[in-house]
């Protein structure tokens, strides 16, 4: 009657999806597993809630999924089977304008000629260019995912790091015909190169970032395949939630026999002899590992917070300490309760737009695009202008019945830009700023049908999940924190210089974005030092 | 693996859904129905409406981030009492509870407080410093209740009901106004008040025990309540504290259930079960899926959802479903505020007695038991009284509920389903300055409290019905406690031992004997039905 067992093969430090997904497959590999979650609830930034009227549902973080066709957990687990569902909306993201100009929507890739004519009421040649490189990425997809799902090329000892030291990168330009030059230039050279619809281009900025690829990053040229060309427009809808896929990703590490122990933050990662042998969490419990302790927390917090940077050799902590979070992936979630879904003025030249899954608003101009990316990377509040959800028009279990909900993101700067009045003062007032905005392209959202809303800020994302500064990719996009040299390059490989510690969450390779990938491809380098079996490659995959 | 693009996409394809028992509803007794289930080798599928799992087992961060709220169930007073907690191995799990040394107290106007401890000693001598009467009689009433209140509440709690005529005569065969100073027979024609009057002399020991029974759902002024009177004061020692959460209870249970082969799906709202040849044979989920059940389907939610949605076409319900007007649902309801605190409450009161400060329920101010009737009488007219809430803090007991230093509050206070006779939406109007009423009060036996509010969240009845569908009108024990509806007359007679009409359809909620309140008994005893018609193996009775 004691609680559960003590000691463990394997501790894997926070329940978001990547802890989630290296437990499930090193307790399929044989292993008594633990995982030590510090909220109340699996899934982290897989969090649903109902924070204004109940029956409301928004997703506080994560919104679409656009690799759930690819994510090996969801696939050799049978995430379906535990209960997850999605639906693939046709319209995929667009952005509206209020004074009469038709809205451009890219739709999902198997319906390419709406999308080719909704480009080409501005411009054949940009909508034969878009098209064309959608169609071509679109068949090279497997080896993408490859690149996501396995462990970046390493670094030799000694040797220069190179962000293009990667033998998918000539293949892939030469596949999509992209002149190799670009891969030194930033996505938003590259977009005002290919494209020259103005209207375009300040969606694609929009799109670059919405995957955490910051518009003006030099050597962005592979970033730009993979954000703007591969997954957009490749995004699902959890039915009931993102929530839900936190719970079927549970309900898979159940049946493996996964021990869950909630309320468990951990304060300290226990060594013995130089070797991670447990931790200890801030209640004073504490646990054991008999091989691996494994964490999915940023590599800030895991090396200098729990193991301590007295325990870590001269260059490992100049590392950790120099490791950076934001200003890209910094965001705030605007979440409203609405009587009627919104009804866009430029529906009347194409209805579509009311059926867009994802539709940026508030922007006329590429500068102002651009202004506002670069406001909040610059560490200030941006103009309002957002990108909206209404995901109640696809899952009506979102909202009660009649009614509709709307998430949008905001992208703002890092929680420290301003204080905690600061933060109180954009919580009461900017969504009231925002649905001005909102308002002049949609006529019908205004205060009479809007219920309730809440503002959901990059300070609160800190407190409630330890992104730290609001950083939900556990470490800002740069070329310099990306593939063979994230979080760093002697940690890329996952292994940390303590033995028998690793890392598994989106500080790592490939980064955010609810993949698995970081929790999968721990895995591999815990299998491989472990003698564990190889359970990737299941069912033809290759990766 | 579907290619991404592939048209019309839609998860779920993975399987079709079959079990052998399908639960409708996945609060406390659904689980522990399924867990049992799931023990006894059946597989097992639970279909919840909401995002999670627990019904009114719910903890959520209403205020701010890292401050966990239970917004339902705080209090729970079968710990070690129900056969759940041995069958079901729940502290093997994790779940852990407190038992507060002083369980609850009354701090009156007058500056004096009363004070319930776990220690009985220190009870009598609480109660002695306003009658020494009184603390002698409550020392033998308590006594007595606990010579007998675990063996009833085994016998007549955790097993199908009886009939109040046959408890009567097996009361009375057994002796026991001879034997008992305080249980009787005629107790069944007196009211709580009644009963006090008779026994005790203290207006403010009256108060305290009224207020007891108030927060266990029994109205002071209902006739025939007093009968259940000493078996609430049995276990008025026994109130304990889920640490992390009451979620972690409803946790507990859906990880016990799918280690064992159960599967719950969330967000699955239930159309329709349906029936052939009169006989359940499946549910149809309100998004057009099937789930076959093999052996038998169960609903936890309201007798009304069920007859009247669930069962909408069924011939064999009709005459059940004509009486659901019959059903009794009481006028009142539970007005609650969660507030994150940066203290706790330091009562005027402690000069008095220093053990209000820490005890866990506080009666905010109602000196006599004639205050609770004209209150009770108040919300039974849609009136709102003035405030006297009761309020508990958690984190006093709980240092994970809050961030350090910090502190969970919760007022809860006797409240009109529809205030000012309206309907129960117009709570929406009237809440904020209702809530801040509340918290005055607590500002007047506490005076810090004031300035340690940093934020608050209104839970009102209307919020309870909208979150908890199944609690109609507010209903949090989905059935009034009055004696007209209990025992084998709860919720109709014809449903009262947990059959329907419908073949293998059976009811398992907490419409059910005993009632709502968490005691798993529901679920528990519609289990030993299912058994005795499916012929399972009993493994729970020896173990």
């Amino acid at each position: 009657m004691s609680g559960p067992p003590s000691t463990y093969d394997a501790l894997v430090v926070g329940g978001g999806h990547n802890g989630l997904c290296l437990a499930a497959y090193l307790a399929r590999a044989g292993w008594s597993v633990a995982l030590l979650e510090r909220r109340h609830e699996e899934g982290g930034g897989l969090n649903t809630e109902e924070p204004s009227i109940p029956g409301f549902y928004h997703n506080l973080h994560a919104q679409f999924m656009e690799f759930l066709d690819y994510m090996p957990f969801y696939e050799d687990f049978h995430l379906e089977r535990m209960g997850s569902r999605w639906v693939y909306p046709e319209a995929q993201c667009g952005i509206t304008f209020a004074d009469g100009r038709p809205p451009l929507i890219i739709h999902r890739p198997d319906l390419l000629e709406r999308t080719h004519r909704s480009i080409a009421r501005y411009s054949s040649s940009d909508a034969d260019t878009f098209c064309e490189l959608k169609r071509k990425t679109m068949e090279i997809d497997q080896a993408l995912a490859a690149s996501l799902y396995s462990p970046p090329p390493p670094i030799e000892q000694g040797a220069l790091p190179n962000p293009l030291d990667n033998p998918l990168i000539a293949p892939m330009f030469a596949h999509l015909g992209l002149d190799p030059a670009y891969t030194l230039k930033s996505p938003k050279v590259i977009i005002d190169e290919l494209f020259e619809t103005p209207e375009l281009r300040m969606l694609l900025y929009r799109e670059c970032v919405e995957w955490g690829t910051p518009v003006d990053m030099e050597a962005g040229g592979t970033a730009f395949v993979m954000s703007v060309l591969w997954l957009s427009a490749i995004w699902k809808l959890m039915i009931g939630g993102t929530h839900t896929l936190a719970h079927a990703m549970t309900q898979a590490c159940l049946r493996e026999g996964v021990t869950f122990l909630e309320s468990a933050e951990v304060s300290k990662i226990v060594l013995s002899d130089g070797r991670a042998t447990g931790a200890e969490t801030t209640d004073g419990r504490t646990f054991s590992a008999r091989h691996v302790v494994a964490s999915s927390v940023d590599v800030g917090q895991t090396l200098l917070d729990m193991v301590g940077g007295e325990n870590l050799s001269q260059l490992w902590r100049r590392r950790a300490e120099h490791f950076r979070y934001g200003p890209s992936h910094v965001l705030a979630t605007t979440a409203w309760c609405l009587t009627e879904a919104p009804h866009y003025r430029s529906a009347d030249l194409d209805e579509e737009i009311d059926r867009c899954f994802y539709t940026v608003v508030g922007f006329e101009e590429p500068d102002q695009m651009l202004d506002y990316i670069r406001a909040a990377y610059g560490g200030h509040i941006p103009q309002p202008g957002a990108g909206m959800w209404v995901n109640s028009l696809f899952d009506p279990s979102q909202a009660p019945a009649g009614r509709h909900v709307a998430t949008g993101w905001f992208f703002f700067p890092t929680a420290d830009r301003l204080d905690e009045q600061g933060w109180d003062e954009i919580r009461r007032t900017y969504n009231d700023r925002f649905l001005e905005v909102w308002s002049r392209y949609a006529p019908n959202i205004n205060p009479s049908t809007v219920l309730a809303s809440r503002l959901y800020t990059p300070d609160q994302m800190d407190s409630k999940n330890r992104m730290r500064f609001g950083d939900f990719s556990n470490g800002a996009f740069a070329i310099d924190q990306l593939n063979s040299s994230r979080p760093f390059p002697e940690a890329a490989q996952y292994r940390t210089e303590i033995e028998g510690l690793y890392l598994c969450g989106a500080s790592s390779h490939p980064g955010g974005g609810i993949h698995a990938g970081c929790g999968y491809n721990a895995y591999k380098a815990i299998a491989s030092d472990h003698g564990l079996a190889q359970l990737w490659e299941a069912n033809g995959r290759i990766y | 693996m579907a290619a991404p693009g592939a048209p019309g996409a839609r998860g779920g394809a993975d399987g079709e859904l079959s079990f052998d028992a399908v639960i409708i509803g996945a609060g406390h007794n659904g689980l522990t129905l399924g867990a049992y289930l799931a023990r006894s080798g059946l597989s097992v599928g639970v279909f919840e409406r909401r995002g999670e799992e627990g019904g009114g087992l719910c903890t959520e961060e209403l205020t701010l981030p890292g401050f966990l709220h239970n917004v339902h169930a705080n209090y729970h007073t079968f710990v070690g009492l129900a056969p759940a907690f041995r069958h079901l191995e729940l502290t093997e799990e994790g779940l852990e509870y407190v038992r507060p040394e002083v369980q609850m107290a009354s701090v009156f106007d007058d500056g004096r407080a009363l004070c319930v401890h776990t220690d009985a000693e220190r009870t009598h001598a609480s109660i002695a410093r306003f009658s020494e009467r009184d603390a002698d009689t409550f020392r033998r009433l308590q006594e007595e209740a606990r010579s007998y209140v675990d063996l009833m509440l085994e016998t007549f709690m955790y097993g199908p009901p009886v009939g109040l005529n046959d408890l009567t005569k097996a009361l009375v065969t057994f002796g026991l106004d001879e034997r008992s100073e305080f249980l009787e027979a005629k107790l069944r024609g007196s009211t709580i008040a009644q009963f006090l009057d008779r026994h005790f002399e203290s207006d403010a020991v009256k108060a305290h025990l009224a207020f007891h029974a108030a927060i266990c759902g029994y109205a002071t002024d209902s006739k025939g309540l007093a009968i259940g009177f000493p078996l609430l004061v049995g276990k008025i020692d026994n109130w304990q504290l889920c640490l992390g959460g009451s979620h972690r209870l409803a946790h507990t249970l859906w990880r016990d259930l799918v280690r064992h082969g159960g599967l719950v799906h969330v967000q699955c709202d239930v159309e329709r079960i349906l029936v052939a040849d009169g006989r359940a044979v499946g549910i149809e989920l309100a998004d057009g899926r099937e789930v076959r059940a093999r052996q038998l389907v169960a609903s936890s939610i309201d007798v009304e959802q069920t007859l009247e949605r669930l069962l909408a076409d069924d011939p064999s319900t009709a005459a059940l479903r004509a009486r659901t007007g019959e059903l009794r649902h009481p006028a009142w309801s539970l007005f609650s505020v969660h507030l994150a605190l940066s203290s706790a409450p330091r009562y005027t009161a402690a000069a008095f007695d220093p053990d209000v400060d820490r005890a866990w329920v506080i009666n905010l101010g109602y000196a006599s038991a004639a205050e609770l009737i004209a209150d009770w009488q108040a919300v039974r007219q849609g009136r709102l009284p003035d405030p006297h809430p009761n309020a508990a803090v958690n984190s006093l007991f709980d240092a994970r509920d809050a961030p350090p230093g910090s502190f969970t509050g919760l007022l809860r206070q006797i409240a009109p389903a529809k205030p000012q006779n309206g309907s129960i939406e117009s709570w929406d109007e009237v809440k904020d300055a209702y809530a801040t009423r509340c918290i005055e009060t607590w500002q007047r036996f506490a005076p810090n409290i004031g300035e340690a509010v940093l934020a608050s969240a209104i839970d009102t009845p209307a919020d309870i019905a909208r979150k908890l569908v199944n609690m109609r009108g507010g209903d949090w024990m989905v059935g009034e406690i009055a004696l007209e509806n209990l025992l084998d007359r709860r919720p109709l007679r014809e449903l009262a031992n947990y059959r329907t009409p419908v073949e293998r359809l059976y009811m398992c909620g907490s419409t059910q004997h005993p009632h709502g309140f968490i005691t798993f008994a529901p679920g528990y005893n519609a289990l030993q039905v299912i058994a005795r018609d499916l012929d399972l193996e009993p493994w729970w009775r020896w173990a």
